[in-house]
């Protein structure tokens, strides 16, 4: 039995009539997308192109950001300022367009304007390129550093933004209207966001600068038992929350926590949930790796690295996502004719089997396509970056622009 | 009724799965598990022989003189996967370098001493700034040694900027002398050996390489003479390098040493792969070379996790250099390990590790 939801968004609500049967809406959809993807890698990303932000870890946080702001504009704001009315009934290009131009020019702000302008100025130096290049580092390595810390934060996010709207229908201020509702979970969420990341991320900087800094971040508390004093294994767990909380939102349609009858203990269960999941994703990669490369190695690089294991369940788990996405938005979250539990099954089967494959092809190929280099654990490469903007630009296609030219909202 | 079959319904729905998330992971990584389902550990060990001695010479570990040049150049052309072959490396106007320029390189002279007494004469890796690396081939003799002949091959570990670029300087002197390279190299490489210039990167070869070239790859230790081996690894590098190969000698007496080029495999990595791999690999007396480390005295709390597992190996001589790192280098002696110190000399900038000119005596 599933139950009402207390708040639903404008994705939810829309109707949208499919132009194109299936399975050929799919297959074109996924074209675009990706075709869509491959521009936006070469003009910004990619080593041989234009902007040639892969750096790795400047391009990296901007994919990262862009991501958690489509959240935020999607399911937080629920496409406030744009009235729904407005939503229905521009051209789904025109929409994009301006839809995804928000996108980009938040993101900038965000990283430009709060990280580098303000948190980074006035508070923690590390999550400022140039705060950190007047300490004396090389411009390189402050544009680097200050990345990783604004992408981990991002890391963060991404798991915890969506699920006050998707597990807790944003209980309790679910009767708000727009933007007072979205700029309460927004403020809600984030401020959850640096709360974790002190814990998770900051110790991660205490190691990362010499001398260790011992009076500003705590000794990574992970290490005994984890066997690394990087961050990269919270990267791992909390990106495959992160990834959760869509397999959730997707392919398993709020299942089972949307049995719970009512908030907050719907929410609850929900994080649970998700947490859960994530922890059977996050062993079930790890035991992986060790079956087909044997246990890892403490102080090792690369294939045997503990740290770079851990960042792997992450990618390995993104690389899931994307399939579970494409199945999603591309082909109808097939298949609905069987019982919930059934098609729950069958979805997570393909997803799996999808993955398989994309892993596959990502590793015979991406160094073609993206410019990269060939083969695993490259320390300056890392496969949640192209995965993830082909993640974004999925959702910029459906969630902005309503899947067109396969799909297009009825004129009522 | 509604509210209770709900519950219902969800808790033992959760039940399920979490005793099916239990099994399927953590079940399934825990040791008894683990143990049953993980395959043993294997070890291949090739008897490689041994040798007498061995005399290590750094020519040149200084790659590039002032960091910040380097890696203005890097970022300029966006980043560290471009290809190196593609990037306008500065070479003039750098206080800080060899007659302006920024390029320096790196390069080793081995020699190792068979057990019947022959004296294998190495040339481990070619240098970036073919003047410069003249300038140190002509003060340690090694150019006279490869315009006679007497240098038996050269290794080129890996394609780096630092190690290859300077071909020249080795050919230009013997451009016969056989040269192995490791599975990975680019076209551009054989190329640049051939003889073609890259402008864009500022890197030419005037002297044609004439000799052999052998290809080594991974699926084997490749043992050269008695005692002496190379083993391959198929790493991707930074700026679209691929492949790296180091030298494992087995000196009678003392045990296995390990001379790198960069070591962009890992040392730990390495040093599992020698133990796997070679018999006697559980003893390895000392590491010579570039360990690539913080090689931008740059840092990663990952370079720590291998600091502090260092010691398990039970090495007696760190002999680094290069790319390791000058960060890296103070936390070994923090950590108490026993790294030897040069004598800064040659533009060497700091005595903390072995440096231009300084030697490493194995006998």
């Amino acid at each position: 039995m599933i139950e009402k939801a207390l708040d639903t968004l404008w994705l939810e609500e829309r109707k949208a009539a499919a132009l194109i049967k299936q399975p050929m809406r799919g297959i074109l959809g996924i074209i675009l997308a990706f075709a869509f993807f491959m521009g936006l890698w070469w003009v910004f990303m990619d080593p041989r192109g234009i902007l040639r932000w892969y750096t790795p870890q400047y391009g990296y946080m901007y994919i990262r950001w862009l991501l958690i702001v489509a959240i935020w504009q999607a399911y937080i704001f629920n496409f406030w300022p744009f009235r729904p009315n407005w939503m229905e009934k521009t051209h789904p290009l025109k929409k994009g367009l301006i839809l995804v131009t928000m996108n980009f020019a938040i993101t900038g702000l965000l990283i430009w304007v709060f990280y580098y302008g303000i948190f980074g100025t006035f508070a923690v130096p590390y999550f400022s390129w140039f705060e950190l290049r007047k300490t004396g580092l090389s411009d390189f390595f402050a544009r680097e550093y200050s990345s990783l810390a604004i992408l981990m934060m991002a890391a963060i996010a991404s798991w915890l933004s969506p699920i006050w709207p998707s597990a807790f229908e944003n209980y309790p201020w679910h009767k708000l209207t727009q933007p007072a509702k979205g700029f309460t979970v927004f403020a809600v969420t984030f401020l959850l966001t640096t709360y974790i990341y002190f814990i998770f991320m900051h110790p991660h900087y205490r190691v990362l600068f010499y001398p260790w800094q011992e009076f500003t971040a705590a000794f990574p508390w992970w290490y005994e038992s984890f066997h690394t004093l990087s961050g990269n294994f919270n990267v791992g767990w909390i990106m495959c929350a992160t990834v959760s909380v869509w397999l959730m939102e997707t392919i398993f349609e709020r299942y089972p926590f949307c049995l719970v009858k009512s908030q907050p203990w719907r929410g609850i269960a929900g994080f649970f949930c998700i947490l859960l999941l994530a922890f059977i994703l996050f062993f079930t990669f790890v035991f992986l790796q060790d079956a087909v490369w044997g246990p890892s190695v403490e102080g090792a690089k690369r294939l045997m690295a503990p740290d770079w294991r851990y960042l792997h369940t992450g990618e390995l788990a993104v690389i899931l996502l994307a399939i579970a996405l494409a199945l999603y938005f591309y082909f109808d979250n097939w298949p609905r004719r069987f019982s919930t539990e059934v098609n729950i099954l069958v979805r997570v089967a393909v997803t799996i089997i999808g993955a398989f494959a994309l892993h596959w092809l990502y590793y015979q190929y991406s160094h073609m396509l993206l410019g990269t280099q060939s083969g695993y654990s490259h320390p300056q490469q890392f496969p949640m970056a192209p995965v993830i903007l082909f993640i974004n630009v999925m959702l910029y296609h459906n969630w902005f622009m309503d899947g067109w030219p396969g799909k297009r909202i009825k004129q009522e | 009724m509604d509210n209770d079959f709900s519950r219902r319904s969800f808790v033992k729905g959760m039940a399920v799965g979490t005793l099916a998330g239990y099994f399927a992971t953590a079940g399934l990584s825990s040791t008894v598990f683990k143990n049953a389902l993980l395959p043993e550990e294997k070890l291949n060990l090739t008897d490689i022989g041994q040798i007498k001695g061995l005399k290590i010479k750094v020519i040149s570990e200084t790659s590039w003189y002032d960091n910040n040049v380097f890696l203005n150049d890097v970022k300029k052309a966006g980043g560290l996967l471009v290809n190196q072959y593609e990037i306008p490396w500065t070479r003039e106007g750098v206080k800080a370098g060899y007659q302006g320029d920024n390029l320096g390189g790196f390069a080793t002279y081995i020699e190792a001493e068979l057990l019947d007494g022959k004296v294998m004469k190495i040339l481990l890796d070619t240098g970036w700034n073919h003047h410069w690396m003249e300038k140190r081939f002509n003060e340690e003799g090694v150019a006279e040694k490869l315009a006679k002949k007497e240098i038996d091959f050269m290794v080129s570990s890996h394609e780096h900027i630092d190690h290859f670029f300077g071909i020249q300087a080795t050919t230009k002197y013997n451009p016969d002398i056989p040269i192995y390279v490791p599975k990975g190299f680019y076209q551009e490489g054989f190329d640049l050996l051939k003889g073609k210039s890259f402008p864009k990167a500022n890197v030419k070869n005037d002297h044609p390489h004439k000799g052999k070239v052998t290809v080594l790859d991974s699926k084997q230790v490749n043992v050269l003479y008695p005692g002496i081996a190379l083993m391959t690894f198929d790493v991707p590098i930074i700026l679209r390098v691929f492949g790296e190969q180091a030298f494992v000698f087995n000196v009678k007496d003392k045990g296995i040493v390990l001379v790198t080029g960069c070591c962009h495999q890992g040392i730990i990595s390495y040093m599992e792969a020698v133990r796997k791999n070679i018999a006697g690999g559980d003893k390895i007396y000392a590491v010579q070379g570039g360990l690539h480390i913080s090689p931008f005295e740059d840092w990663d709390p990952q370079y720590d996790d291998l600091i502090m597992a260092f010691h398990k190996y039970g090495v007696q001589k760190i002999g680094c250099n290069h790319c390791t790192g000058f960060i890296t280098a103070e936390k070994m002696l923090k950590a108490g390990l026993p790294v030897v110190k040069g004598t800064a000399r040659h533009m060497s900038k700091r005595d903390i590790y072995l440096g231009n000119g300084d030697e490493l005596v194995i006998a």
